[in-house]
């Protein structure tokens, strides 16, 4: 069902997974750009948007296996912090938060220059309008104003129609002249403009960070990786090439509109004017992806703790990350408000996603090393190209990225920076250790005293409370030794139960104290099982719940005999023993004991054992629970006691004792008990304060259980109950083995019927 | 036969509040009587633009609301089971859940929400009204008053 269901999510086929990518990647980058890139490496600044696309393939494609291999919301972020920890983790974490801010600011403000298209306006002007424009994206986000796909599928359809246009019309119109000199600030600067330009393909990323929604994950994923990362590339090329052989590189640099400039040299104003609206359409898509995109890394940092929950709390009307989009927003209007130059803001998102990339290089190399198990990538980087792609996509990251300016490298390291102290200052202690939220059990192998998987007796008991560990452990040695024919055995188990959202910063701390106090029991339940003479196996466990844990383990272990400790008392009105005892007596097929101790704080004294006997399915078992435990101390003594209830005619066949020393004998002796036993028969009208009175003189009762009717009304009866809440001896519960377990979905039933 | 109308009903639930309501105004008329309820919780899609929140953390939250859910029919004799559903169009996606699970009826409550709200979000109500071939009852979501 789970399956299926995630093949519903995913609704996004090859075309609509590219048109998101060509969506982010055409944006407000080939609009803006061009004056910038002119500005700085002339006509040769083509070379550095080839640079840029050849670096962004060796990305997609190392992106491409880590997304199929782990489709999970976060992309790059999540995969490095799963195959570098959480140190990397948070450094990528921040930096794409980060460089996913300053590509916001950057594609607001190119969205504030080409209105000044329509409206003539100074800087101040600009950043008004990108402030308007970007409060308001973060609005419908917030919000969750729908947006539909057929809306996206025109705005990307729109744009690459106009760039084609416009490359096609241009490339008639180049005067091979501007183009000379190609080169004039030497390829030093072409490389750093690639730096500059890399803005451009951050795009692609979205694709990834939506792969849990792509169908056929195997081809679709890095096909329209790598279709979304080449057709920008090659049309970024052609619009600098037309751009550069159109105006010369002065009047472009000087442009705050250049492909709208050019445009108006052959298409006149009527190419402009579509330029401009292109341009818009462009940057407004860029951004609301970006803003999107922010929150989902949000989430996943959130996810693994690097991040405070409380972020990505889902609004409970708007169904949107509220709190995730408002924080991004804050920090874009922050830096459009910023005198940051257009430029640098560019730059500084590019320096943030180069680091991210070299650390997915490095991951996807990490990934297929250690080869976790869980790790089954749909798509592989083809033999003939690993590790070659990792390996230079790593350096060529690194180059573009040592070929920075100072101030951008500067605010970058910074940006790292952040994600540095983060996880020193806060991740470090919140971090919980890879897979241990797990879902699965993990079992944890430890030497067996005795050979596991064998034929013999096994009694599984579940450990919480190191008070109650030796006396449980005790009982449960009893049930061992008594069926000792050389392996009886006893599985100690322990399970540290996780919200199904791993969630508050607390409860992560608490969960590390968890783990270390789980060793320490299990630890301790070793000891005394040496002492015990009994062999053990121990078993910790991590689950959301402990009584399927509980359960599985049961099965697992083909357990004969499950000892539970129990409070003696109705937990909740919707639990009768427990939330975790319930399930476990409900449905478990072996016989169960639920031992309510005398005193958690002394140690137990068996000493004189009582078994109630009557007529019930469970009565066998509760004697021979309670012959194991008298066995337990020398000096303890065993009684089986029948109440019986005052005759109501006189003329019965037997009196009463008569009669509850028949039933006695008979169940002794189909249990056939070999050792001495008193038999007590007592006579009174309530069952419940005679029973109570009559095991007042003993240490130890055992009582059984009765699994008929509705659980909540008859699960034991009243009487176990009672005696379990008042009586002031250890009150063990004996229920037999089940021939045919409850369903689950009987259990169910069984539940939503109380 | 107003009965049947509750044998097997389809509860869409959107969030905690709606969960909560909703399973308060439904219990009344199930309890005892053996229904099955079926609370339906749906991911919307945007079909190609970029969904607001990941699948994953949405699906989360189904998970709670579902939960809401549990504990308002918590006590009450009937069969409960959810239903996580992912589309473009809720209504449509509701419909058709309510379809495979055989339903009786489609149940909810008012959801409230200004009209700008639901101009821009898509109204999910008046679709479900409009164009379900499955009988959709809403149950008032308080007391009945004299308004």
């Amino acid at each position: 069902m789970a399956d299926q269901q995630q093949e519903l999510a995913r609704d996004l086929g090859f075309l609509e997974a590219y048109t998101i990518g060509l969506g982010t990647m055409i944006g407000a980058g080939i609009f803006v750009l061009p004056s910038i890139a002119a500005d700085a490496a002339g006509p040769a600044s083509m070379i550095s948007f080839l640079i840029g696309g050849v670096v962004s393939l060796l990305a997609a494609l190392s992106l491409s296996e880590l997304a199929t291999g782990m489709p999970k919301a976060g992309g790059s972020y999540y995969y490095v912090n799963r195959a570098l920890g959480g140190f990397f983790g948070s450094i990528v974490g921040w930096g794409m938060w980060g460089g996913l801010m300053f590509a916001s600011a950057f594609y607001m403000l190119g969205f504030g220059q080409y209105l000044t298209y329509f409206v003539p306006m100074g800087a101040t002007g600009v950043a008004i309008a990108a402030l308007g424009m970007a409060a308001l994206l973060v609005a419908v986000n917030y919000y969750g104003v729908k947006e539909t796909g057929a809306l996206q599928n025109v705005i990307v359809i729109a744009l690459v129609g106009l760039i084609i246009v416009f490359v096609a019309f241009g490339v008639l119109n180049v005067d091979m002249s501007t183009l000379r000199p190609f080169n004039p600030e030497g390829w030093g600067a072409v490389a750093a403009t690639a730096g500059t330009v890399y803005v451009t393909f951050i795009g692609f990323e979205v694709i990834a960070t939506s792969a849990e929604e792509i169908k056929n994950p195997s081809r679709n994923l890095p096909l329209s990786m790598i279709a979304a990362v080449v057709t920008p590339t090659l049309l970024y090329v052609l619009v600098m090439f037309v751009s550069t052989g159109t105006l010369s590189i002065d009047l472009l640099a000087d442009s705050s509109i250049p492909v709208a400039d050019v445009a108006e040299e052959f298409l006149g104003s009527v190419g402009a004017l579509a330029m401009v609206v292109g341009a818009v359409l462009a940057t407004v898509s860029s951004a609301n992806a970006s803003i999107l995109s922010a929150a989902r890394v949000n989430f996943a940092m959130g996810r693994d703790n690097i991040l405070t929950n409380w972020l990505n709390e889902v609004h409970n009307r708007f169904r949107t990350p509220y709190r995730a989009i408002l924080a991004t927003g804050v920090f874009i209007l922050a830096l459009i408000a910023s005198p940051v130059p257009i430029g640098t803001l560019a730059e500084v998102a590019s320096f943030s996603y180069l680091v991210t990339y070299s650390l997915v290089h490095v991951s996807v190399m990490v990934m297929r090393r250690a080869d976790p198990e869980d790790y089954d990538p749909a798509f592989q980087i083809p033999d003939v190209l690993y590790p070659v792609v990792p390996a230079v996509g790593f350096v060529a990251s690194l180059a573009i990225l040592a070929q920075m300016n100072t101030v951008v490298t500067l605010v970058g390291i910074t940006i790292v920076g952040v994600g540095v102290v983060w996880y020193l200052g806060y991740a470090r202690n919140q971090d919980i250790k890879e897979g241990l939220v797990g879902e699965a059990i993990a079992p944890e192998p430890t030497p067996a005293t005795t050979n596991g998987g064998g034929d013999g007796y096994r009694v599984v008991v579940p450990l919480a409370n190191p008070k109650t560990e030796r006396d449980l452990l005790r009982f449960a040695a009893a049930s061992a030794h008594a069926h000792e024919d050389g392996d009886a055995e006893l599985v100690a188990v322990n399970v540290i139960e996780v919200p199904r959202q791993t969630s508050l910063e607390q409860d992560v701390a608490f969960e590390e104290e968890r783990v270390s106090r789980q060793q320490e029991l299990l630890d301790q339940a070793r000891d005394i099982a040496a002492e015990l003479d009994v062999g053990l196996r121990t078993r910790a466990i991590v689950s959301h719940d402990a009584g399927d844990a509980i359960l599985d383990v049961v099965e697992d272990e083909d357990a004969d005999h499950v000892v539970l400790g129990w409070r003696g008392s109705r937990t909740t009105r919707e639990h009768v023993l427990g939330s975790t005892l319930d399930p476990v007596v409900e449905r478990s097929s072996c016989e169960a004991s639920l031992i309510n101790l005398a005193s958690e704080t002394e140690p137990d004294r068996v000493g004189d054992v009582v078994a109630l006997v009557g007529e019930g399915p469970n009565a066998p078992v509760t004697v021979r629970r309670a012959a194991e435990f008298a066995a337990i101390e020398d000096d303890a003594t065993l009684a089986l006691l029948n109440i019986q209830a005052p005759d109501a005619d006189a003329d019965a066949d037997a009196s009463p004792e008569e009669r509850g020393r028949d039933l006695i004998e008979r169940v002794a002796a189909e249990v056939s008990l070999d050792v001495d036993y008193d038999t007590e028969v007592v006579v009174g009208d309530d069952v419940e304060a005679t029973a109570l009175e009559a095991v007042d003189a003993y240490d130890t009762v055992c009582v059984g259980a009765t699994r008929e009717g509705a659980v909540s009304q008859t699960l034991f009866g009243s009487l176990p109950e009672t005696l379990g809440e008042r009586a002031s001896g250890t009150v063990v519960m004996a229920q037999g083995a089940s021939t045919s377990p409850q369903s689950i979905r009987e259990a169910i039933i069984e539940r939503l019927s109380r | 036969m107003p009965d049947s109308f509750f044998q097997r009903v389809v509860v869409p639930v959107a969030n905690h509040d709606d969960a909560a309501t909703t399973a308060d105004a439904v219990v009344p008329y199930v309890e005892n009587s053996g229904a099955t309820v079926i609370a339906v919780h749906v991911i919307e899609k945007a079909g190609g633009a970029p969904d607001k929140a990941s699948v994953e953390q949405r699906e989360q939250t189904a998970e709670e609301i579902f939960d809401t859910v549990a504990d308002g029919f918590e006590g009450v004799a009937v069969t409960l089971e959810t239903e996580l559903r992912y589309g473009t169009d809720v209504a449509a996606t509701i419909i058709d859940a309510a379809h495979e699970w055989t339903a009786s009826t489609i149940v909810f409550t008012p959801r409230g929400g200004s009209r700008w709200r639901k101009l821009l979000s898509g109204d999910v109500t008046h679709k479900l009204v409009e164009s379900s071939d499955v009988p959709v009852l809403v149950l008032p979501d308080r007391e009945v008053s004299d308004a």
